[in-house]
């Protein structure tokens, strides 16, 4: 993954600042693919605002700190077998 | 003569006038999926959507809905694109009688062609990835059969399992996977990271129409797809051995993605738009690290939209989920005559039966929700008489509005299990069921009053034809 960084760049979904570029367009300039590192939200610079931009992203799919932190496994983690 | 990869099954779409070819340049969102969407708004018979001028790419090849109509999913059988619902479901249960036929093993895949492997492995450089729906966490793989073996008894071809399971891409390297834990790939999983291990997987995209058929049918766990895909193809499935991992993949697959099932790891994943309607994420899931991409010279990107039904996802997992149901039930009660499961996998499922007796119905309808795929599913059965058929909804209506007396023909089960996706049970995983037997009541239960009903006309099979003829003929 690239480690280019657009800080002046917020994640749509959860804010966070830590905003990478995974890919540039094959045709020069016309689009990135963008990725956050905390919710691993990823975004194509030439989607609509709805999807691109943290004032225009619905509430209802946005994500906090904590959900990303509380949210369950599935399938749970098996325990490993004891030795 | 069955098709050995999607580019041959593409061009008799194209040759029947099932495929559209969109002139013109467009944005890879929302424009791919909107028009996938807008297939299923059109009416019965929409086409295969194909795009090459979207914005920003290349030399993008992108075809959506393939199987998003029953015309599409007639000809992927290989059956006159006319052929109604019921007949092609007829004759995917005839077909099911020549199981197993065993898979044919050849050398010179075409994806052997192409080949990236260690640094250079890049989803992106191969695949013109874009979004469906608005609230999904990124761009996903929902068309791709997933290859895994059991790593208990790894030699035994029926455990290999090939399924469909949505995976996100998180990374040009790294796949999110959702293996939900009724499914095979979940067992796969569960044993490998007991030993703390990675599991292997091959994800093979742009297969042949039948694959995507057997890869979301619910067959029991030591059966394998690729002989079912022989059966319903007539002729055994061209199988090659993938290069990294030696899971056997389809011959004819457009891209082979290989690597392996990060052993014991979970990430934050979703959501996505799923087959129920309802988005599903933000859960911790599986992420897969991808080692060696293998692809054919100038890949097809083949991917389904799926969202507020009906979408190309309830015509490809339609049939394939009444047929399970009706070759299970038909075992024990030879009384049935059709099943319609095509309503969100199964969740409401519609059976036409014949009665031993009073109460039958009614127990044939508990039957269907303790079958294997009942228990995830199943959670709405309505019974119709043996002259109803199951697919003709205003017919399967009218039984519904003449024959319930709702006090004795509607039952509610309590507390059973369902799919935690089922958006309307509570908590996840748990729900009440359904019967509603629209049958006539036959004795010992007198109830109703049933006695004269009206009858099709002895000749009127004689006149439909006449006039249908009539019709064509104009």
């Amino acid at each position: 993954m690239s480690d280019r960084n657009t800080p002046h760049l917020v994640c749509p979904r959860c804010a966070d600042e830590a905003v990478s570029t995974v890919t540039d367009s094959p045709v020069p300039g016309v689009w990135q693919v963008l990725q956050c590192a905390r919710c691993l939200y990823m975004w194509r610079t030439t989607e609509p605002a709805r999807r691109t931009r943290r004032e225009d992203y619905p509430a209802g799919f946005r994500l906090t700190a904590e959900d990303i932190a509380t949210a369950p496994e599935v399938p749970a983690v098996p325990p490993l077998p004891t030795r | 003569m069955p098709y050995d990869d999607l580019r041959s099954f593409l061009d008799t779409l194209e040759k029947e006038g099932q495929l559209l070819r969109i002139p013109d340049e467009v944005l890879p969102e929302p424009d791919i999926a909107a028009a996938a969407n807008a297939a299923g708004r059109i009416g019965e018979g929409a086409p295969a959507l194909w795009f090459d001028r979207v914005k920003g790419f290349t030399d993008a090849r992108i075809v959506m809905n393939v199987h998003g109509s029953w015309r599409n999913h007639a000809l992927a059988l290989g059956l006159p694109k006319d052929t109604s619902p019921r007949e092609q479901v007829e004759e995917f249960a005839r077909r099911w009688d020549a199981f197993p036929v065993a898979p044919e093993r050849r050398a010179d895949a075409p994806w052997q062609d192409n080949t990236l492997t260690g640094d250079d492995v890049d989803l992106f450089r191969v695949l013109p990835l874009f979004r469906l729906n608005d609230g999904d966490g990124g761009f996903y793989l929902d068309k791709a059969a997933v290859v895994s073996r059991d790593p208990d008894d790894p030699d035994h071809f029926g455990k290999q399992n090939l399924g469909t399971y949505r995976m996100e891409v998180v990374g040009r390297d790294r796949l999110a996977l959702q293996p939900v834990p009724v499914h095979d790939i979940a067992q796969h999983l569960r044993t490998a990271e007991e030993r703390g291990e990675d599991l292997p997987v091959a994800i093979t995209l742009g297969n042949d129409p039948v694959i995507p058929i057997v890869a979301g049918m619910p067959l029991r766990y030591d059966q394998s797809e690729y002989e079912m895909a022989g059966a319903l193809r007539g002729a055994p499935m061209p199988i090659a051995t993938a290069p990294h991992t030696g899971l056997d993949v389809p011959w004819g697959a457009e891209v082979v993605i290989e690597g392996v099932i990060e052993s014991r790891v979970r990430q934050i994943e979703g959501p996505f738009g799923e087959f129920t309607g309802h988005y599903s994420g933000g859960r911790r899931m599986p992420v897969i690290r991808v080692e060696r991409i293998s692809y054919r010279t100038d890949p097809v990107f083949e991917s389904l939209y799926l969202g507020m039904p009906w979408t190309e996802c309830d015509y490809l997992v339609g049939p394939n989920t009444s047929v399970p149901l009706l070759k299970q039930l038909r075992a024990e009660f030879p009384e049935v005559r059709a099943v319609n499961a095509m309503y969100t996998h199964g969740l409401l499922v519609i059976i036409s039966t014949a009665k031993r007796y009073g109460g039958f119905a009614k127990a044939v309808g508990m039957r269907a929700m303790t079958t294997p795929h009942g228990l995830g599913y199943v959670s709405q059965v309505i019974l119709v008489d043996e002259d109803v058929d199951p697919f003709d909804l205003p017919q399967v209506m009218w039984a519904q509005s003449a024959k319930v007396n709702p006090r004795e023909d509607v039952v509610v089960v309590p507390n059973l299990s369902v799919v935690a996706l089922a958006p309307a049970s509570q908590p996840p995983g748990v729900t009440s069921k359904l019967i509603i037997d629209a049958t006539t009541p036959v004795a010992p239960d007198v109830r109703g009053d049933f006695g004269t009903p009206v009858k099709d006309l002895p000749e009127t099979a004689e006149w439909t034809a006449r006039l249908r003829t009539l019709l064509a003929g104009r």
